[in-house]
């Protein structure tokens, strides 16, 4: 017994020891020369939190505006609300998942098409269908819209075209009327971020330079002007962020020339090239063989590369003949990737001029996302990359980023305000936020 | 229920402590007074801390100590306000050595066991470093039986062979997602051994100073055949092969050691400690796999280390014939050069103190006490290989107490 009570002696002592934690004294978070009490987003799908082809609350829950007014909260920061859907329709307009992979290591993807919020679908004469979501009413900070360009911000009618804007507004399609930076500006704030302008050179290129146009670069400039006069007309501070390289993305680098053909050649060592229908310049085009800087995009059925196809000089190979190239719409050859570039350069060069005329922080996204391009990235230990799936960055969609890259997002946003604002707003930990969900 | 918790904390795994893996708790009388030794007769500890005064021992010995370890560590992430600390986990170094010799004959026998080498650091699933490493337990248990030789009244040699039961358990997480979003886990799990030996020479100066000189050998330990064990999600397992076991070896440094023992009077004594750790040895990391695949890679993270350093002083004041109050400190260099710190030892330069006591509680009886705290500079990082940055701290907190028979 008395050795019993030695040991409860011994047993508080190590517990009493166990209590005294080192710490590490750290600065106070400060606000620097910011007030961010009234924190809002603008900006398309990735301000959002669209991933895996679809916004979804779980997206939603880990877009970078979220993270950012979370880690805002210590430093002065109020409440951030998102329309989000509802736990009853948490699958939102749908999304990919990844369901396994086929025997040569691709990727099996899945639509989730249960615990939707789609309340409908109106034609809209001259557009086409809109796909209308549940209304959401309440209180909103982030106000990001998937599919929004810069070029759409003063467009009236705007409000009955897109579902996921529309789902914001009070009223319904088609009788909608406010713009989107008029919707915006309802509502004092003290600290906005801006990430627009994506969308009006993506749209182009994803739609391999077929189905969309570029924004042009002096209507694009007019309107950022427009834009962040607007947003700082009462001293407003915040950031912004560049266009990324749209060509960086996993869309355009997954599915190969290379790679195709080496398929190809698997079944038929004969095939020497595959043909694609190139930009020559203007809106001409015409056959060519493809070359390595010619990009497919991540969703070209490549079941259809050798399928008969019926031609003035009889049946020959989709896509292995000049008689029959690969359709315009799956591919952003070298010269559309070129136009695009040029195009990019131009918005971010407006972007630039634009944030230091009126003091604003500036996210580079596109020299973040270019370097990541070229040497990866490593945090805490985890290896990133511009990777198909493997990378870690970039969600099932090849164009929309996981949750670890929205909050390697949030964190280069949050370094860019401090530095500019003399803030110290704290990072957030990426560890907690995953990459692609595995089966 | 308590004595269900008691044994709990005694199973509890080792330590970390003292240039990186090393663990200095060698002898409790030796912990009191700033874990010196090299240079003074004190006990049965001699066999650890210089077999050459071995033989110099007025008696025979038989004891054994334990000093249960408190590694608490705080990481702050660069460009936060978290704290993220290693949970209260209860390492437990011992020690136990015995020294018989015919009365008044020229030589003896010894034989310790310690723990020269380990480390238990518990970051938990949830911390910023998860990637790098959740949990480390390192073990290191030397045996050394030890032959001393009286050469004259005033010089003794002795030398001792080392056997080395090593083990390692490591888990850290994968980041790959399963479908609800938890990260993977890879545990590496093992035992191995080594080899190596402990020579030392003591001897009396004329001024009344006593010095001893040791050397501890390297000892390379190798894991064979460890379990590697992966969890993953289920269409990604083929990449990471069940089962699988893993290779690693780890260079267990070699030490050297010169001691003083200073006499200011018959009630003191007075000891001074340096030690070189020849840490340089440990320039890699590598954990070999069975069976590869294209995910599953060997791995090779290079660690630097450099040659290290202590400093160490202590004294023993002898209030009465039954109780000795003792009292030291030291500081030691890190072995760990920036841009390699890691969580398994997150290493700096380091400062200690010690109190101890001793009591006779019967003729040949003495039980001693101990206590060491240590505290590890704030160090901050940013680690070259993952890239996890941000600052370290470190206390430990070290309780200890020893039986000692001697006749």
């Amino acid at each position: 017994m008395k050795t019993f009570k030695l040991h409860i002696y011994i047993i508080a002592g190590l517990l009493l020891l166990g209590a005294c934690k080192p710490e590490i004294h750290t600065p106070k978070p400060s606000a620097g020369s910011v007030d961010f009490s009234r924190y809002i987003a603008l900006g398309n799908s990735l301000t959002a939190g669209y991933a895996d082809g679809g916004l979804y609350l779980a997206g939603q829950q880990v877009s970078y505006p979220s993270i950012i007014g979370k880690q805002m909260q210590s430093v002065g920061g109020g409440t951030f609300s998102q329309p989000l859907f509802s736990t009853a329709q948490a699958n939102g307009s749908g999304y990919l998942s990844l369901t396994g992979f086929n025997a040569d290591g691709t990727p099996i993807t899945t639509p989730v098409t249960t615990n939707l919020a789609v309340r409908g679908v109106l034609p809209v004469p001259g557009f086409g269908n809109v796909t209308l979501y549940t209304k959401y009413t309440g209180d909103i900070n982030n106000y990001g819209v998937p599919g929004i360009k810069l070029l759409h911000i003063t467009y009236a009618p705007y409000g009955n075209l897109n579902g996921y804007f529309e789902r914001l507004l009070p009223g319904n399609a088609p009788t909608n009327s406010t713009t989107y930076l008029d919707f915006v500006m309802s509502k004092p704030f003290t600290f906005f971020s801006n990430w627009l302008g994506n969308n009006d050179a993506l749209g182009y290129a994803t739609s391999g330079g077929a189905g969309d146009v570029l924004t042009d670069k002096s209507t694009f400039a007019a309107l950022y002007n427009v834009l962040i006069n607007t947003l700082t007309a009462k001293g407003q501070k915040g950031v912004v962020a560049t266009v990324p390289d749209v060509t960086s993305i996993p869309y355009f680098n997954t599915v190969t020339v290379g790679a195709i053909l080496a398929g190809v050649q698997k079944a038929n060592p004969n095939a020497k090239a595959l043909y694609i229908n190139a930009l020559v310049s203007g809106s001409t085009y015409a056959p060519r063989a493809a070359t390595t800087n010619d990009l497919i995009i991540l969703t070209f059925p490549t079941s259809k590369i050798g399928q008969p196809v019926a031609t003035p000089v009889g049946n020959l190979p989709y896509g292995l003949t000049p008689y029959t190239p690969i359709d315009n719409q799956y591919v952003l050859d070298e010269n559309e990737v070129a136009l695009t570039e040029d195009y990019v350069t131009s918005y971010n060069t407006t972007i630039k001029s634009v944030a230091a005329s009126k003091g604003l922080a500036v996210f580079d996204a596109y020299t973040f996302l270019q370097n990541i391009k070229q040497n990866g990235l490593v945090v805490n230990g985890v290896s990133v990359n511009s990777n198909y799936i493997s990378g870690g960055l970039f969600s099932l969609d090849g164009v929309h980023l996981t949750p670890r890259g929205y909050a390697i997002v949030a964190n280069e946003f949050i370094k860019a305000i401090n530095d500019k604002y003399n803030s110290s707003i704290p990072q957030v930990n990426i560890s907690d936020y995953n990459g692609v969900k595995f089966p | 229920m308590r004595k269900f918790l008691l044994l709990v904390l005694t199973m509890a795994p080792l330590l970390a402590y003292s240039q990186g893996f090393q663990v200095n708790l060698e002898g409790q009388k030796q912990i009191g007074m700033g874990h010196t030794g090299t240079g003074i007769v004190q006990d049965g500890a001699s066999v650890f801390f210089n077999p050459g005064a071995m033989a110099m021992l007025p008696e025979n010995y038989i004891q054994g100590g334990i000093s249960p370890l408190l590694f608490k560590s705080v990481f702050n992430p660069a460009g936060t306000s978290i704290q993220n600390h290693t949970s209260n986990k209860v390492a437990t170094p011992f020690q136990a050595y015995a020294v018989w010799g015919p009365k008044s004959s020229f030589w003896k026998l010894g034989v310790g066991v310690y723990t020269p080498f380990g480390g238990l650091t518990d970051w938990g699933n949830t911390w910023q470093g998860k990637y790098v490493l959740e949990s480390l337990n390192l073990k290191a248990i030397y045996i050394q039986p030890t032959l001393s030789v009286k050469l004259a009244d005033w010089m003794s040699i002795g030398g001792g062979f080392v056997y080395n039961h090593g083990s390692v358990d490591l888990t850290r997480a994968i980041p790959l997602a399963n479908s609800n979003g938890d990260p993977g886990q890879a545990r590496l799990k093992g035992s191995g051994k080594g080899y190596g030996w402990n020579a030392g020479v003591y001897f009396k100066t004329e001024a009344g100073i006593t010095v001893g000189i040791t050397h501890r050998s390297q000892v390379n330990t190798t894991i064979p055949a460890g379990d590697a064990i992966f969890t993953v999600p289920a269409s990604l397992q083929s990449s990471f092969p069940q089962p699988n076991t893993f290779r690693s070896t780890i260079p267990l440094p070699a030490t050297n050691s010169i001691g003083f023992g200073f006499y200011p009077g018959s009630k003191w004594i007075v000891a001074l400690d340096v030690n070189l750790v020849n840490w340089d040895s440990y320039k890699t990391l590598s954990f070999d796999y069975n069976t590869n695949t294209a995910v599953l890679q060997d791995t090779h993270s290079a660690r630097n280390y450099q040659q290290a350093y202590s400093l160490r002083g202590g004294a023993q004041y002898k209030a009465n014939d039954k109780l000795a109050l003792r009292f030291g400190g030291g500081y030691a260099s890190t072995a760990v050069l920036d841009g390699y710190v890691t969580p398994e030892a997150p290493d700096a330069n380091r400062v200690y103190g010690t109190l101890g006591l001793g009591y006779t509680v019967a003729k040949h009886l003495d039980i001693d006490i101990s206590f060491e705290y240590e505290h590890l500079m704030q160090r901050t990082q940013t680690n070259f290989e993952s890239q996890l940055s941000g600052s370290f701290k470190t206390d430990v907190y070290i309780p200890g107490i020893s039986l000692a028979y001697h006749w």
